[in-house]
């Protein structure tokens, strides 16, 4: 029991070093701060007067406090970008099942593929809002054009990197090329769309608020670039931040539980860690004793 | 008296004469039961390098294979061997020649899934569980849940892992790897089955059991087996005849009769023949590349 102890221990130090270490630089930040500038909670609040502001009761706009009104405009930002993230998704795993079947796509669509991911496609969305004359389908379409380059790219990857042995066996069971795809490459290819899928989460919130700002619509790059103009209290500002970057974590890890749940090679790991104890060569001993 | 002699001597002659007569129809009998299964003519491989050049892999193959016949293809790498292999398995297709299987061509026998195959990696798909990997041809054949579940577990058996069907391919030793490999090839009954250096990632212990059991599987199911290797006792020890294949360029140079009873034991291999087949074998390399 205490070796087990002592492993979560050596597991989780690391981290907590980590959070330690950021508290502390924050603090002594925050202290000179405090003393040099006129405004310090602008520049670096204190860490307890981000959980006072949180905490409190006091409404800062419209009658809402702060981070009731942080929750309600991140739904709709939040939301959007998990609309635009799963069409990406979807496009993305289709284009590169599209470039597995035919080599020619592949050859028509990588270059092209590319040259999207180039495009600061950011710097791009005040002309999708021209185009589509509504802010929250703008935040959808860029979150899945953000979205869809890394799925495409980390997918292709997968069902290129299936072995040729795996094909010559299911040539020589004179298996369909649709249960090729159904029976190998779509399921060997997971571990590798959920690569692209950690990667991409954080970046399709990141630009669902972005293009907030582009209007108001009470999302959160909306109250983010308000209380910047001092429209509201600054600890919005700080509760957004912080919240945003939790949130964008947040969604890489639940992409790792998704993975678990639906990529079929976890479902191996998770036994591993049951059944698996038993050294090979003790199973080898095992099996020669029942044969003989 | 002296005539009597004679007659009873006389029937004795004629009855010696006639069990010879008889024996001589046995052995007859013997090489008519064998029935030609693969009928290799002139077969040839060219391959084209990187320069554009063209390089004989194999040349001027021809051969027979009977059914029910345990043949290996041994020789150094670059002899050909598993060109040789590919081409029956119509993996390949050949420049020269022809490879005919009860008079189909490779791709027709292989449409009608008669091919089983092991590599000498064991192609395992490692989110299937053992049994579901031996399954894996028999979803491919549109064979019903029970039929998969009654032949898989036979196979299990059959292998020597029955306790091990839920278990995952990365939980399993190589040897044991290498045996639901060899149970998802016979999972489909085929009527030929080719081994490509099966055992030789395997250690020598787990080697010689696998061996001891592949015979003893191929015994009880009698299907044809094409067992390709560069490992002289092991081609010995498993086979009927022995092909042995030279390179630069690949041809068969030799096929050896390999007359060691059946049923194999492993005391074999200490026997004078034993050892005096292995040296015929090695003594029909042609250039001495070995």
């Amino acid at each position: 029991m205490s070796k087990w102890k002592n492993k979560t221990f050596y597991k989780w130090l690391p981290m907590i070093v980590w959070i330690f270490a950021l508290i502390l630089l924050w603090e002594i930040g925050a202290s000179i701060v405090a003393v040099t500038k006129r405004t310090p909670e602008n520049v670096l609040p204190h860490i307890y007067q981000l959980i006072q502001s949180v905490l409190s009761l006091k409404p800062v706009s419209s009658g809402k406090t702060a981070i009731v009104l942080v929750l309600t405009s991140a739904s709709k930002t939040l939301l959007r970008a998990a609309l635009g993230f799963a069409i990406g998704t979807l496009l993305g795993f289709l284009l590169a099942l599209i470039m597995k079947i035919s080599k020619i796509a592949e050859k028509v669509i990588f270059p092209y593929l590319m040259l999207v991911q180039m495009i600061p496609i950011l710097g791009m969305a005040p002309i999708i809002l021209s185009i589509t004359g509504n802010i929250n389908v703008s935040r959808v379409v860029i979150a899945a054009i953000l979205t869809f380059y890394p799925v495409a790219t980390n997918t292709l990857a997968g069902f290129n990197a299936v072995e040729r042995e795996k094909y010559e066996l299911m040539h020589s069971f004179a298996a369909k090329k649709s249960s090729i795809y159904t029976k190998v490459l779509i399921p060997f290819s997971v571990p590798y769309l959920f690569t692209g899928l950690k990667i991409s989460a954080p970046m399709a919130i990141t630009a669902s608020i972005l293009v907030d700002t582009l209007q108001g619509d009470g999302g959160l790059g909306t109250m983010l670039s308000q209380s910047l103009k001092h429209a509201m209290s600054i600890y919005v500002f700080w509760q957004i931040v912080f919240f945003s970057a939790l949130v964008g974590i947040l969604s890489t890890y639940l992409m790792g539980a998704l993975e678990k749940v639906i990529s079929p090679q976890k479902r191996t790991r998770k036994k591993v860690i049951g059944k698996g104890m038993e050294s090979n060569e003790k199973k080898e001993k095992k099996l020669i004793s029942q044969n003989t | 008296m002296i005539a009597e002699k004679e007659k009873t001597t006389k029937i004795e002659i004629k009855t010696v004469t006639k069990t010879e007569t008889k024996m001589e129809n046995k052995t007859e009998n013997k090489i008519e039961n064998k029935i030609k299964e693969i009928e290799i003519k002139d077969l040839g491989m060219a391959f084209r390098d990187n320069q554009g050049n063209s390089v004989q892999a194999l040349t001027g193959v021809n051969l027979d294979i009977y059914k029910g016949e345990f043949i290996s293809l041994l020789g150094p790498s670059g002899c050909g061997k598993t060109t040789l292999l590919r081409m029956i398995a119509d993996l390949l297709e050949p420049t020269e020649g022809s490879v005919h299987i009860a008079g189909m061509t490779p791709k027709e026998i292989r449409l009608q899934q008669k091919f089983g195959i092991v590599f000498q990696s064991p192609v395992l798909f490692d989110w299937r569980t053992v049994r579901e990997n031996i399954e894996l041809p028999l979803e491919i054949m549109k064979f019903g849940k029970e039929e998969r579940r009654k032949r898989s577990l036979e196979m299990l058996d059959m292998v020597g892992l029955k306790n091990f069907e839920k278990h995952f391919p990365n939980q399993l030793s190589g040897g044991m790897q290498q045996r639901v490999n060899i149970a998802r090839a016979f999972s489909i009954h085929p009527e030929i089955l080719l081994m490509d250096e099966p055992f030789s990632a395997l250690d020598e212990f787990t080697k010689e059991k696998l061996h001891e059991d592949l015979l003893r599987i191929w015994s009880q199911t009698n299907k044809t087996i094409i067992f390709v290797t560069h490992n002289i006792a092991e081609a010995v020890f498993l086979s009927d005849r022995v092909c042995v294949l030279s390179p630069h360029p690949g041809r068969l140079s030799a096929v050896v009769d390999i007359d060691l009873e059946r049923t194999r034991t492993i005391d074999m291999k200490q026997s004078a023949h034993f050892n005096e087949l292995v040296a015929k074998v090695r003594n029909s390399f042609e250039g001495g590349s070995l």
